[in-house]
């Protein structure tokens, strides 16, 4: 049997009450990501794909189906063992960033470091250090979020997600922020890492163009995966 | 510590929403520690007013009393206190003792000849050693004439009236009386056996404090109160209960038991014969008040015949009184803490509330919960601790101005029952402040605490989204 799947979704529902009408966001969703993937969840706005990637970064749950984690169904799973999930195996990038306001671009990629305790002072200024080269941000180390622009703020967001060294990321439209020229290298940031560091990336768009850098293309209608194609094989 | 520094610069980044809540805490620790030490301090004055001006610490009085003492009341006089002279005697050579005086309260009549009326008008009293009464207790003003003290000049024996009670004879049976005026003292009895005692008004006195009672109170030298009422040679221990009570006031009821006994048989073989003053009440002033219950014993076990009250047990319907006007001042001062509370707590939740999505973001990063709460803690307590340290050094400045000097101005008739008239002196305790303190840092974790149990109850998605 091969190592078990990163993540799996099985017949994942998800329900909103918008007053008294029912939203059905996900109508039955089944898919598996493994191990360096870099996977394009695509389909038009408002056709489900932030609701699977809150699935799959369990901060939301679903109202039907299984979602499971290393084998594990995270039902059985305490908010601990949840928490630290998310903590340690996976990291999210927001649509909009969430940078905490009050600490600089250096605090914000550093944050998660101390959320994982690491103690060791020198190797978390090495983390960080290295993902803030690697994103560009050297001359900005000091500033604030509020002080920078969309695409600088998706760069800390992109540093902060990957300075743990996760075996997951999530990206929420990560380039709808952005005009082309910067989203384009956002993602070419990405696939770099993946290449090199075998970090699995599974990322929402709506962008024909973006779509075309994925290796595994989802696409989603309605609540309802209608392709799932690998490319250049 | 990255919660630390989360929570300073939070706090800085909502500087006018954080000097808001700051000043509603420094203004709830002001009312908390303000409210606190005046109920305190009303207490302690209405203590140490009765204390210092009728009842002394203690009271010492006859073991057949079937009341308590008390120097308010003057309708139940009590049996009188064997051997008042020996117990004196003791009292005087007490290292605990302060200062004690013997005390008889009765009440007659003042039979006066002006112009070719005779007057007779009732008067409460206060029979006592002059020195020892006016040394315990200064409150008397004389305002005319002297007070009957032989060591001071004065005449020996007579009668101090009242300002009160002076006006009192003139307005209701239109007799002017006046130091000098030769009076007759009758002994009350509609038993028939009336006293006549020839004595003279010498003086005319004004209270300092309670007016309200002491208006009414006059005094009298207590050899001419045992004359008035018959007080002579027999110890009265060593007689029948019967005739104690009956000696020591003038119901119908005591006079015809008194007539019952007789018939019964009094064997007079038993009777002891000493000297008698009347006395029914022994006053004692402690030079530490802590002593008191040390002391009571100590009477007890060294002189035989008396038992003890406490100024509390003593001072009867007076207190009581008093003791009411401080609940409501206490429950007043508790209502408006509750309403602090109230706000305060409503405001902290809400300010944590209202960052329900930074903590969604935190939560979905991994943060545990207790790194949250830690921020908002910190939070918390670097803004309402320095709050509440402000509001307590406010306290203190306002306290010491407002509170001393005259102090705190009240109604005169509410000032009556507290401090015997005068304002109230605030003192300043530890414990308004501990209570204050207490107070802010329960409501600082509760209203953190809570908020985060809400916000961390949802998903973190909903936390971040805000649905
Ligand atoms: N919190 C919510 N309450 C109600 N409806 C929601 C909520 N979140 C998403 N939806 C609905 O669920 C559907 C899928 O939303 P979403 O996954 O955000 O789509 P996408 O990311 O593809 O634009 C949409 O119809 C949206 O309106
Ligand atoms: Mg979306």
């Amino acid at each position: 049997m091969p190592e078990a799947h990163v993540i799996e979704l099985s017949d994942v529902r998800k329900e909103y009450l918008l007053g008294q009408t029912r939203v059905e966001a996900l109508r039955g969703v089944s898919l598996t990501v493994d191990k360096g993937e870099f996977i394009a969840i695509a389909g038009p706005s408002g056709s489900g794909k932030s609701t699977i990637l809150n699935m799959i970064g369990c901060i939301d749950t679903p109202t039907g189906g299984r979602v499971i984690i290393n084998g594990r169904d995270i039902r059985g799973m305490s908010d601990k063992a949840l928490t630290r999930y998310r903590r340690v195996t996976v990291s999210f990038i927001f649509q909009s960033f969430n940078l905490i306001p009050v600490l600089d671009v250096y605090e914000n990629i550093e944050l998660p470091l101390l959320l994982q305790k690491i103690s060791d002072v020198k190797e978390r200024r090495q983390r960080v250090m290295h993902f803030i080269e690697e994103t560009g941000l050297a001359d900005r180390l000091k500033n604030k979020p509020g002080e920078l622009s969309g695409g600088q703020r998706q760069r800390v967001a992109i540093a902060r997600a990957l300075v743990t060294k996760p075996v997951l990321v999530l990206a929420d439209e990560p380039t709808a922020n952005l005009d082309s020229a910067t989203g384009g290298r956002i993602l070419d940031l990405m696939s770099e890492i993946n290449a090199r560091e075998g970090t699995t990336f599974v990322f929402s768009t709506h962008d024909q163009k973006i779509m075309e850098h994925a290796r595994r293309l989802v696409r989603i209608h309605d609540g309802l995966i209608s392709g799932d194609e690998v490319k250049g094989a | 510590m990255v919660t630390l520094t989360i929570a300073m610069r939070s706090l800085l980044r909502r500087k006018v929403r954080m000097v808001l809540i700051g000043l509603l805490v420094v203004l709830g620790t002001m009312l908390i520690v303000i409210g606190e030490t005046f109920s305190l301090s009303v207490k302690q004055s209405s203590k140490s007013a009765i204390v210092n001006y009728f009842t002394g610490d203690l009271i010492i009085y006859s073991e057949r009393a079937k009341d308590n003492p008390s120097p308010f009341s003057f309708t139940t006089p009590l049996p009188v206190v064997p051997d008042p002279h020996r117990i004196e005697e003791w009292l005087a050579s007490h290292p605990m003792v302060e200062k004690h005086v013997a005390i008889a309260q009765n009440y007659g009549l003042l039979s006066i000849e002006k112009q070719g009326n005779k007057y007779e008008v009732p008067f409460i009293f206060y029979a006592v050693d002059p020195k020892q009464y006016r040394a315990a207790f200064p409150n008397i003003s004389v305002e005319e004439g002297r007070f009957y003290d032989t060591d001071g000049g004065g005449p020996e024996a007579g009668v101090v009236l009242s300002a009160f009670q002076k006006e009192n004879y003139a307005k209701n049976y239109s007799v002017n009386v006046e130091p000098g005026d030769a009076v007759t003292l009758l002994s009350l009895s509609d038993g028939g056996s009336v006293n006549a005692v020839p004595s003279r008004l010498v003086g005319i006195y004004k209270p300092k404090y309670y007016t309200n009672v002491f208006n009414y109170i006059n005094f009298l030298d207590i050899k001419s109160y045992a004359r008035l009422y018959n007080f002579t040679g027999v110890d009265a221990s060593s007689m029948p209960e019967s005739f104690n009570r009956a000696l020591a006031s003038e119901s119908d009821d005591d006079i015809f038991g008194l007539a019952g006994s007789f018939e019964s048989g009094l064997d007079t073989k038993n009777l002891v014969s000493r000297e008698l003053s009347g006395y029914t009440m022994i006053v004692v002033k402690l030079k530490n008040p802590a002593d008191a219950t040390a002391f009571t014993g100590e009477i007890t076990r060294q002189n035989s015949g008396v038992k003890v009250a406490t100024w509390s047990e003593a001072s009867g319907f007076f207190a009581y009184i008093s003791r009411i006007i401080q609940a409501v001042i206490y429950g007043a001062t508790f209502l408006i803490f509750l309403i602090v509370v109230f706000i305060l707590m409503n405001t902290l939740i809400i300010s944590v509330l209202e960052r329900t999505g930074e903590i969604g973001t935190l939560r979905a990063m991994g943060a545990e919960k207790s790194f949250i709460t830690a921020v908002f803690l910190w939070e918390s307590f670097l803004l309402n601790g320095a709050a509440a340290l402000c509001g307590m050094v406010v306290s203190i400045v306002l306290v010491a101005t407002i509170g001393g000097g005259e102090g705190i101005l009240l109604p005169d008739i509410i000032q009556q029952y507290l401090t015997g008239g005068g304002g109230i002196r605030l003192l300043v305790t530890v414990r308004p402040f501990a209570e204050a303190l207490a107070i802010i840092i329960i409501v600082s974790l509760l209203a953190t605490i809570y908020p985060i149990k809400v916000a961390t109850a949802v998903t973190p998605l909903k936390a971040m989204t805000g649905n």
